[in-house]
């Protein structure tokens, strides 16, 4: 089973929704696109606890491009990073609706 | 700001080889010609040249009759808090001290160091832009510039390891080979991370990382001040004695290397070591049979190389990437224009990548890179630096190219032969 998908949600803005437990190959493969992607990331995490993909989120902070995430409970200091040139800003939301419009609103 | 500070400066590093080389400048202007910025913008005021004249004013109006006199007679102005100011911004975010300008220069001058030197008299004086001299505070105070704190680094080097299934060894005793990587190395990079780890594994490398020399950036060489230079330089070389290692081998980071490799030696007490640069060592590993690689494994479309200043030009590694390219596409590899020594930087080097305000000229000068890639057809530039790296990723992402970047290092780790 796929521990994500990337769906297109309109120009500039992708999907990445957590389905499921990550493999190694996985990991890999999401590092792989989060350095190539160009656009902003809207960051889907219904599928999945706070606890679960915490390490994960929390090791992809660096990488990720302008992002919002919603849909699960979050502890906000995993996204706390020493702010610097390469990295970007990424935001916890309760809902969809708050992450979609915020995300819509940042200029690259 | 202090002009006093920065004069006094350049005053103490003038010595007979700056004085030689600023006498044997004719101003032929040659060296324009060879810099990037001033190839995509044509502002003269790039040109490498004028690049050194606070360098040059300070030189001649305190060691030359001909200066005291333009100097007393008022031909000539002394150096201001606003020379300063505008100096700051030519040598800062103008310039890469990629060196170019030096090699076509008909006098030999070395216009890359002296334009060091003029970042030297003005990080002495406190004029560097506010986000270089920031993330040198932070590498003063938590160890890196970019937010690799002691726990940061346990933590991405445990998820390295486990995610990638590489073994990352952290201060083991006994091994005969110190790695050092960059900080956006780890955090930006983390499968160039375990791409290296997998080469070293494969070839029998008896290496460790340092938690206590865990980086290998040197910001405090970009701002151009010794001091800082030596203190960064310092943790690594400290890491080198206590681990009692015969070898350093920075990853991919140029100035990180050009630092370690040439400045350290001029600058402090340097243990006994051999210090290397990845490419290099990529490069004797599949000379010497220690490691095998899958013949055409990325033989597909069309694949050029990006030759980093300091690690090409400056190291010298211009072949070893060539040899190994010549493996992994034999037919797909095809070399932009220039090339080799004659290659143009990419524009983020010299720290010009930390610092916001440049980034439009940053793109500007990117340009004639992308314009070369271009004119190849490829769809994949290659390289060894992980600062040019980051340039090429942001600079597509502006320019909504879709050309991929890879690491030299990840290739070869993929196509590692058992």
């Amino acid at each position: 089973m796929a521990s994500f998908t990337l769906t297109p949600v309109e120009r500039g803005i992708m999907r990445c929704r957590h389905t499921g437990p990550f493999s190694h190959e996985q990991v890999q493969a999401l590092a792989k696109f989060l350095e190539d992607y160009q656009g902003k990331l809207l960051v889907d995490l219904t599928g999945t606890t706070g606890d679960e993909c915490a390490r994960n989120i929390k090791q992809f902070r660096p990488m990720m491009p302008i992002t919002a995430i919603f849909g699960t409970e979050l502890d906000p200091s995993i996204l706390d990073i020493s702010e610097s040139y390469y990295t970007h800003e990424v935001r916890y939301f309760e809902t969809e609706a708050e992450a979609l419009a915020w995300l819509r609103d940042q200029e690259e | 700001m202090n002009a006093q500070t920065a004069i006094d400066t350049f005053v103490k590093e003038t010595g007979g080889w700056i004085a030689s080389q600023l006498e044997a400048c004719t101003r032929c202007g040659i060296c324009a010609e060879a810099c990037h910025f001033y190839q995509a913008t044509g502002i003269p005021e790039y040109a490498p040249v004028w690049k050194i004249e606070l360098l040059r004013r300070a030189y001649e109006q305190r060691f030359t009759m001909m200066g005291k006199v333009k100097l007393a007679m008022g031909f000539e102005k002394p150096i201001t808090g606003e020379d300063l100011t505008t100096w700051s911004d030519l040598v800062y975010q103008a310039c890469t001290v990629c060196n170019k300008c030096s090699m076509v220069c008909p006098m030999g001058i070395q216009l890359g160091p002296l334009i060091h030197d003029v970042r030297s008299g003005l990080a002495e004086a406190g004029v560097v832009p506010a986000d270089l001299a920031e993330a040198v505070q932070k590498q003063v105070e938590e160890g890196s510039p970019l937010g690799v704190t002691d726990d940061v680094f346990e933590d991405r080097m445990e998820w390295v390891a486990d995610e990638w299934e590489v073994d990352l060894p952290i201060d083991e005793a006994g091994a005969e080979t110190l790695v050092v990587f960059s900080s956006i190395e780890i955090m930006k990079f983390p499968d160039n991370i375990a791409a290296i780890a997998e080469i070293l594994n494969a070839a029998g490398e008896k290496w460790t990382l340092s938690s206590k020399g865990r980086e290998v950036v040197n910001f405090g060489f970009y701002e151009g001040s010794h001091e800082r230079t030596k203190l960064f330089l310092g943790r690594v070389l400290d890491a080198a004695r206590e681990l009692g290692v015969k070898k350093i081998v920075v990853t991919e980071c140029g100035h990180a290397y050009d630092a370690l490799r040439w400045t350290a030696a001029n600058i402090m007490d340097v243990p006994d070591v051999e210090i290397m640069h990845i490419s290099g060592l990529i490069g004797e590993y599949v000379g010497r049979g220690r490691i095998k690689l899958q013949q055409g494994a990325f033989e597909n479309g069309t694949l050029t190389f990006h030759d980093a200043c300091k690690i090409q030009r400056r190291g010298g590694h211009i072949n070893e990437p060539r040899q190994v390219l010549n493996i992994l596409a034999p037919t797909s590899f095809k070399e932009m224009t220039p090339n080799r020594e004659a290659s143009i930087c990419c524009g983020g080097g010299g720290g010009v990548i930390a610092i916001k305000e440049a980034d439009d000229l940053r793109y500007e000068t990117f340009k004639l890179k992308l314009e070369q890639i271009e004119a190849v057809g490829a769809d994949t530039v290659v390289m060894t630096c992980s600062n040019c790296r980051l340039q090429f990723l942001d600079s597509f992402k502006h320019y909504e190219s879709k050309i991929k970047v890879m690491g030299l290092s990840e290739m070869v780790a993929e196509a590692l032969v058992e």
